[in-house]
Protein backbone atom coordinates (compact mmCIF):
# COMPACT_ATOMS: atom_id res chain seq x y z
CA UNK A 1 0.00 0.00 0.00
CA UNK A 2 1.40 3.37 -0.94
CA UNK A 3 1.24 6.48 1.20
CA UNK A 4 -0.78 9.43 -0.03
CA UNK A 5 2.26 11.62 -0.69
CA UNK A 6 3.84 8.81 -2.71
CA UNK A 7 0.72 8.75 -4.88
CA UNK A 8 1.34 12.40 -5.76
CA UNK A 9 5.01 11.71 -6.54
CA UNK A 10 4.11 8.77 -8.79
CA UNK A 11 1.63 10.98 -10.60
CA UNK A 12 4.29 13.63 -11.08
CA UNK A 13 6.65 11.05 -12.54
CA UNK A 14 3.99 9.70 -14.88
CA UNK A 15 3.13 13.23 -16.05
CA UNK A 16 6.78 14.04 -16.79
CA UNK A 17 7.25 10.75 -18.63
CA UNK A 18 4.18 11.35 -20.79
CA UNK A 19 5.35 14.89 -21.54
CA UNK A 20 8.75 13.73 -22.72
CA UNK A 21 7.10 10.94 -24.72
CA UNK A 22 4.84 13.35 -26.59
CA UNK A 23 7.79 15.62 -27.43
CA UNK A 24 9.87 12.63 -28.57
CA UNK A 25 7.02 11.40 -30.75
CA UNK A 26 6.69 14.91 -32.15
CA UNK A 27 10.37 14.96 -33.07
CA UNK A 28 10.05 11.60 -34.82
CA UNK A 29 6.98 12.54 -36.81
CA UNK A 30 8.39 15.92 -37.75
CA UNK A 31 10.83 14.16 -40.01
CA UNK A 32 8.17 11.84 -41.38
CA UNK A 33 4.97 13.42 -42.67
CA UNK A 34 3.25 16.77 -42.15
CA UNK A 35 0.21 16.60 -39.81
CA UNK A 36 -0.05 12.83 -39.69
CA UNK A 37 -3.43 12.06 -38.15
CA UNK A 38 -2.06 9.06 -36.28
CA UNK A 39 0.62 11.22 -34.68
CA UNK A 40 -1.95 13.81 -33.68
CA UNK A 41 -4.25 11.14 -32.25
CA UNK A 42 -1.40 9.73 -30.14
CA UNK A 43 -0.51 13.18 -28.80
CA UNK A 44 -4.16 13.87 -28.00
CA UNK A 45 -4.40 10.53 -26.21
CA UNK A 46 -1.39 11.53 -24.12
CA UNK A 47 -3.18 14.78 -23.28
CA UNK A 48 -6.17 12.78 -22.03
CA UNK A 49 -3.94 10.54 -19.90
CA UNK A 50 -2.13 13.52 -18.37
CA UNK A 51 -5.41 15.31 -17.79
CA UNK A 52 -6.79 12.28 -15.98
CA UNK A 53 -3.84 12.34 -13.59
CA UNK A 54 -4.28 16.00 -12.79
CA UNK A 55 -8.03 15.63 -12.34
CA UNK A 56 -8.06 12.43 -10.27
CA UNK A 57 -4.89 12.88 -8.23
CA UNK A 58 -3.92 16.55 -8.00
CA UNK A 59 -7.47 17.92 -7.98
CA UNK A 60 -8.57 14.88 -5.92
CA UNK A 61 -11.74 14.48 -7.95
CA UNK A 62 -11.42 10.72 -7.70
CA UNK A 63 -13.03 11.18 -4.31
CA UNK A 64 -15.51 13.82 -5.45
CA UNK A 65 -19.13 13.43 -6.59
CA UNK A 66 -19.19 11.51 -9.86
CA UNK A 67 -20.88 14.34 -11.78
CA UNK A 68 -18.00 16.75 -11.30
CA UNK A 69 -15.35 14.13 -11.94
CA UNK A 70 -17.12 13.07 -15.13
CA UNK A 71 -17.45 16.67 -16.33
CA UNK A 72 -13.74 17.27 -15.92
CA UNK A 73 -12.73 13.94 -17.45
CA UNK A 74 -15.07 14.59 -20.34
CA UNK A 75 -13.25 17.85 -21.00
CA UNK A 76 -9.84 16.20 -21.42
CA UNK A 77 -11.37 13.52 -23.63
CA UNK A 78 -13.81 15.52 -25.76
CA UNK A 79 -11.62 18.55 -26.50
CA UNK A 80 -8.65 16.46 -27.73
CA UNK A 81 -11.09 14.24 -29.64
CA UNK A 82 -12.60 17.25 -31.41
CA UNK A 83 -9.10 18.50 -32.25
CA UNK A 84 -8.20 15.08 -33.69
CA UNK A 85 -11.35 15.05 -35.82
CA UNK A 86 -10.55 18.54 -37.12
CA UNK A 87 -7.19 17.30 -38.38
CA UNK A 88 -8.69 14.29 -40.18
CA UNK B 1 -4.70 21.44 24.60
CA UNK B 2 -3.54 18.07 23.27
CA UNK B 3 -0.09 17.02 24.38
CA UNK B 4 2.67 16.10 21.98
CA UNK B 5 1.90 12.39 22.12
CA UNK B 6 -1.74 12.98 21.24
CA UNK B 7 -0.75 15.28 18.38
CA UNK B 8 1.75 12.75 17.04
CA UNK B 9 -0.87 10.02 17.20
CA UNK B 10 -3.34 12.24 15.38
CA UNK B 11 -0.83 12.96 12.64
CA UNK B 12 0.06 9.26 12.29
CA UNK B 13 -3.64 8.41 12.02
CA UNK B 14 -4.01 11.09 9.33
CA UNK B 15 -1.06 9.77 7.35
CA UNK B 16 -2.95 6.72 6.23
CA UNK B 17 -2.16 4.68 3.19
CA UNK B 18 -3.87 5.60 -0.06
CA UNK B 19 -6.14 2.58 0.02
CA UNK B 20 -7.25 3.28 3.59
CA UNK B 21 -8.07 6.88 2.74
CA UNK B 22 -9.95 5.72 -0.31
CA UNK B 23 -12.05 3.40 1.85
CA UNK B 24 -12.72 6.14 4.37
CA UNK B 25 -13.84 8.67 1.78
CA UNK B 26 -15.79 6.27 -0.41
CA UNK B 27 -18.96 6.89 1.57
CA UNK B 28 -18.57 10.66 1.64
CA UNK B 29 -17.79 12.16 -1.76
CA UNK B 30 -16.92 15.80 -1.40
CA UNK B 31 -16.06 18.36 -4.05
CA UNK B 32 -12.85 20.04 -2.89
CA UNK B 33 -13.08 23.80 -2.46
CA UNK B 34 -15.99 26.15 -3.03
CA UNK B 35 -18.72 25.47 -5.58
CA UNK B 36 -18.33 28.99 -6.94
CA UNK B 37 -14.70 28.28 -7.79
CA UNK B 38 -15.75 25.21 -9.75
CA UNK B 39 -18.22 27.21 -11.84
CA UNK B 40 -15.41 29.67 -12.50
CA UNK B 41 -13.13 26.79 -13.47
CA UNK B 42 -15.74 25.44 -15.89
CA UNK B 43 -16.16 28.89 -17.42
CA UNK B 44 -12.41 29.23 -17.99
CA UNK B 45 -12.16 25.73 -19.43
CA UNK B 46 -14.96 26.60 -21.86
CA UNK B 47 -13.23 29.76 -23.07
CA UNK B 48 -9.97 27.91 -23.63
CA UNK B 49 -11.77 25.03 -25.38
CA UNK B 50 -13.05 27.57 -27.90
CA UNK B 51 -9.51 28.93 -28.31
CA UNK B 52 -8.05 25.44 -28.80
CA UNK B 53 -10.67 24.35 -31.30
CA UNK B 54 -10.39 27.67 -33.14
CA UNK B 55 -6.64 27.22 -33.35
CA UNK B 56 -7.01 23.71 -34.78
CA UNK B 57 -9.50 24.92 -37.40
CA UNK B 58 -7.27 27.86 -38.35
CA UNK B 59 -4.29 25.50 -38.70
CA UNK B 60 -6.21 23.27 -41.08
CA UNK B 61 -6.98 26.29 -43.23
CA UNK B 62 -3.36 27.49 -43.20
CA UNK B 63 -1.22 24.38 -42.96
CA UNK B 64 1.98 25.82 -44.42
CA UNK B 65 1.79 29.07 -42.44
CA UNK B 66 1.22 27.24 -39.17
CA UNK B 67 4.00 24.75 -39.89
CA UNK B 68 6.45 27.58 -40.54
CA UNK B 69 5.23 29.47 -37.51
CA UNK B 70 5.60 26.49 -35.19
CA UNK B 71 9.14 25.97 -36.49
CA UNK B 72 10.00 29.40 -35.11
CA UNK B 73 8.77 28.62 -31.61
CA UNK B 74 11.09 27.46 -28.85
CA UNK B 75 10.02 23.89 -28.22
CA UNK B 76 12.63 23.38 -25.50
CA UNK B 77 11.32 26.43 -23.65
CA UNK B 78 7.82 25.02 -23.99
CA UNK B 79 8.97 21.66 -22.65
CA UNK B 80 10.73 23.25 -19.68
CA UNK B 81 7.60 25.30 -18.99
CA UNK B 82 5.49 22.15 -19.04
CA UNK B 83 7.79 20.43 -16.56
CA UNK B 84 7.86 23.56 -14.39
CA UNK B 85 4.06 23.80 -14.24
CA UNK B 86 3.58 20.10 -13.54
CA UNK B 87 6.16 20.32 -10.74
CA UNK B 88 4.49 23.44 -9.39
CA UNK B 89 1.15 21.62 -9.37
CA UNK B 90 2.78 18.73 -7.53
CA UNK B 91 3.98 21.07 -4.77
CA UNK B 92 0.53 22.66 -4.50
CA UNK B 93 -1.04 19.19 -4.17
CA UNK B 94 1.33 18.10 -1.42
CA UNK B 95 0.98 21.46 0.34
CA UNK B 96 -2.75 20.73 0.71
CA UNK B 97 -1.83 17.33 2.13
CA UNK B 98 0.45 19.10 4.64
CA UNK B 99 -2.44 21.33 5.69
CA UNK B 100 -4.67 18.30 6.30
CA UNK B 101 -2.08 16.71 8.60
CA UNK B 102 -1.71 20.02 10.44
CA UNK B 103 1.76 20.85 9.19
CA UNK B 104 1.14 24.48 8.24
CA UNK B 105 4.77 25.51 8.02
CA UNK B 106 5.50 22.59 5.72
CA UNK B 107 2.53 23.61 3.59
CA UNK B 108 3.88 27.16 3.32
CA UNK B 109 7.30 25.87 2.29
CA UNK B 110 5.74 23.69 -0.38
CA UNK B 111 3.73 26.63 -1.68
CA UNK B 112 6.95 28.62 -1.92
CA UNK B 113 8.43 25.83 -4.04
CA UNK B 114 5.30 25.92 -6.18
CA UNK B 115 5.74 29.67 -6.67
CA UNK B 116 9.40 29.14 -7.54
CA UNK B 117 8.54 26.78 -10.38
CA UNK B 118 5.78 29.11 -11.52
CA UNK B 119 8.36 31.90 -11.63
CA UNK B 120 10.49 29.74 -13.94
CA UNK B 121 7.51 29.59 -16.27
CA UNK B 122 7.06 33.38 -16.12
CA UNK B 123 10.71 34.14 -16.85
CA UNK B 124 10.92 31.64 -19.69
CA UNK B 125 7.67 32.81 -21.27
CA UNK B 126 8.81 36.45 -21.19
CA UNK B 127 12.15 35.42 -22.67
CA UNK B 128 10.29 33.56 -25.41
CA UNK B 129 8.16 36.62 -26.24
CA UNK B 130 11.21 38.87 -26.23
CA UNK B 131 13.04 36.49 -28.54
CA UNK B 132 10.16 36.58 -31.04
CA UNK B 133 9.86 40.37 -30.83
CA UNK B 134 13.56 40.69 -31.60
CA UNK B 135 12.99 38.75 -34.80
CA UNK B 136 10.29 41.23 -35.75
CA UNK B 137 7.50 38.77 -34.97
CA UNK B 138 4.46 40.10 -33.13
CA UNK B 139 0.70 39.65 -32.82
CA UNK B 140 0.09 41.15 -36.28
CA UNK B 141 2.64 39.04 -38.17
CA UNK B 142 0.13 36.48 -39.43
CA UNK B 143 -2.85 34.39 -38.28
CA UNK B 144 -0.64 31.82 -36.55
CA UNK B 145 1.18 34.36 -34.42
CA UNK B 146 -2.02 36.29 -33.69
CA UNK B 147 -3.49 33.12 -32.21
CA UNK B 148 -0.20 32.13 -30.58
CA UNK B 149 0.13 35.43 -28.71
CA UNK B 150 -3.59 35.62 -27.84
CA UNK B 151 -3.79 32.12 -26.41
CA UNK B 152 -0.46 32.04 -24.60
CA UNK B 153 -0.82 35.58 -23.23
CA UNK B 154 -4.32 34.79 -21.96
CA UNK B 155 -2.90 31.71 -20.25
CA UNK B 156 -0.01 33.80 -18.93
CA UNK B 157 -2.50 36.13 -17.22
CA UNK B 158 -4.09 33.13 -15.55
CA UNK B 159 -0.68 32.06 -14.29
CA UNK B 160 -0.12 35.51 -12.78
CA UNK B 161 -3.51 35.41 -11.04
CA UNK B 162 -2.74 31.89 -9.85
CA UNK B 163 0.54 33.03 -8.33
CA UNK B 164 -1.26 35.79 -6.44
CA UNK B 165 -3.71 33.19 -5.14
CA UNK B 166 -0.91 30.83 -4.08
CA UNK B 167 0.88 33.67 -2.27
CA UNK B 168 -2.36 34.58 -0.50
CA UNK B 169 -2.83 30.93 0.52
CA UNK B 170 0.73 30.83 1.86
CA UNK B 171 0.17 34.01 3.87
CA UNK B 172 -3.03 32.67 5.39
CA UNK B 173 -1.47 29.30 6.17
CA UNK B 174 1.51 31.01 7.82
CA UNK B 175 -0.89 33.08 9.95
CA UNK B 176 -2.85 29.96 10.92
CA UNK B 177 -6.07 31.11 9.32
CA UNK B 178 -6.99 27.63 8.12
CA UNK B 179 -7.11 25.98 11.53
CA UNK B 180 -10.69 26.53 12.60
CA UNK B 181 -11.83 22.95 13.29
CA UNK B 182 -15.38 24.17 13.99
CA UNK B 183 -15.97 25.35 10.44
CA UNK B 184 -17.63 22.91 8.05
CA UNK B 185 -14.60 22.83 5.79
CA UNK B 186 -11.69 24.73 7.23
CA UNK B 187 -9.57 24.11 4.13
CA UNK B 188 -12.17 25.17 1.58
CA UNK B 189 -10.31 28.34 0.60
CA UNK B 190 -7.04 26.47 0.33
CA UNK B 191 -8.61 23.72 -1.76
CA UNK B 192 -10.25 26.29 -4.05
CA UNK B 193 -6.94 28.02 -4.71
CA UNK B 194 -5.22 24.70 -5.29
CA UNK B 195 -7.87 23.56 -7.78
CA UNK B 196 -7.58 26.84 -9.67
CA UNK B 197 -3.84 26.27 -9.99
CA UNK B 198 -4.34 22.70 -11.22
CA UNK B 199 -6.79 24.04 -13.80
CA UNK B 200 -4.12 26.42 -15.12
CA UNK B 201 -1.71 23.48 -15.36
CA UNK B 202 -4.39 21.40 -17.09
CA UNK B 203 -4.84 24.10 -19.72
CA UNK B 204 -1.12 24.21 -20.48
CA UNK B 205 -1.12 20.43 -20.83
CA UNK B 206 -3.45 20.87 -23.81
CA UNK B 207 -1.93 24.13 -25.07
CA UNK B 208 1.69 22.95 -25.26
CA UNK B 209 1.17 19.90 -27.53
CA UNK B 210 -1.38 21.73 -29.66
CA UNK B 211 0.75 24.82 -30.36
CA UNK B 212 4.30 23.53 -29.97
CA UNK B 213 4.34 19.79 -30.72
CA UNK B 214 1.85 18.74 -33.42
Amino acid sequence: MIKIWQRYALSWGWLILLTIASVAIGQYFQHATLNSVLFIAIVMLIIALKGQQIIDVFMELKHAPKLWRNIMLAYVIVVPLIITLIYM
Amino acid sequence: MPDNQQLTTAIMVNETTFSEKNTQTNDIKKLPGDLAMWFFILAELTVFAIFFIGFAIAENLNLVMFSEGKAQLHKVAGLINTIALITSSYFVAISLYSMRVQKERQAVLRLIFALFFAAIYIVLKLWEYDSLFEQGIDIETNTFFTLYFLITAFHFMHILLGMVILAYMAKNAYQGKYNDPESENEFSGFESGACYWHMVDLLWIILFPLIYVI
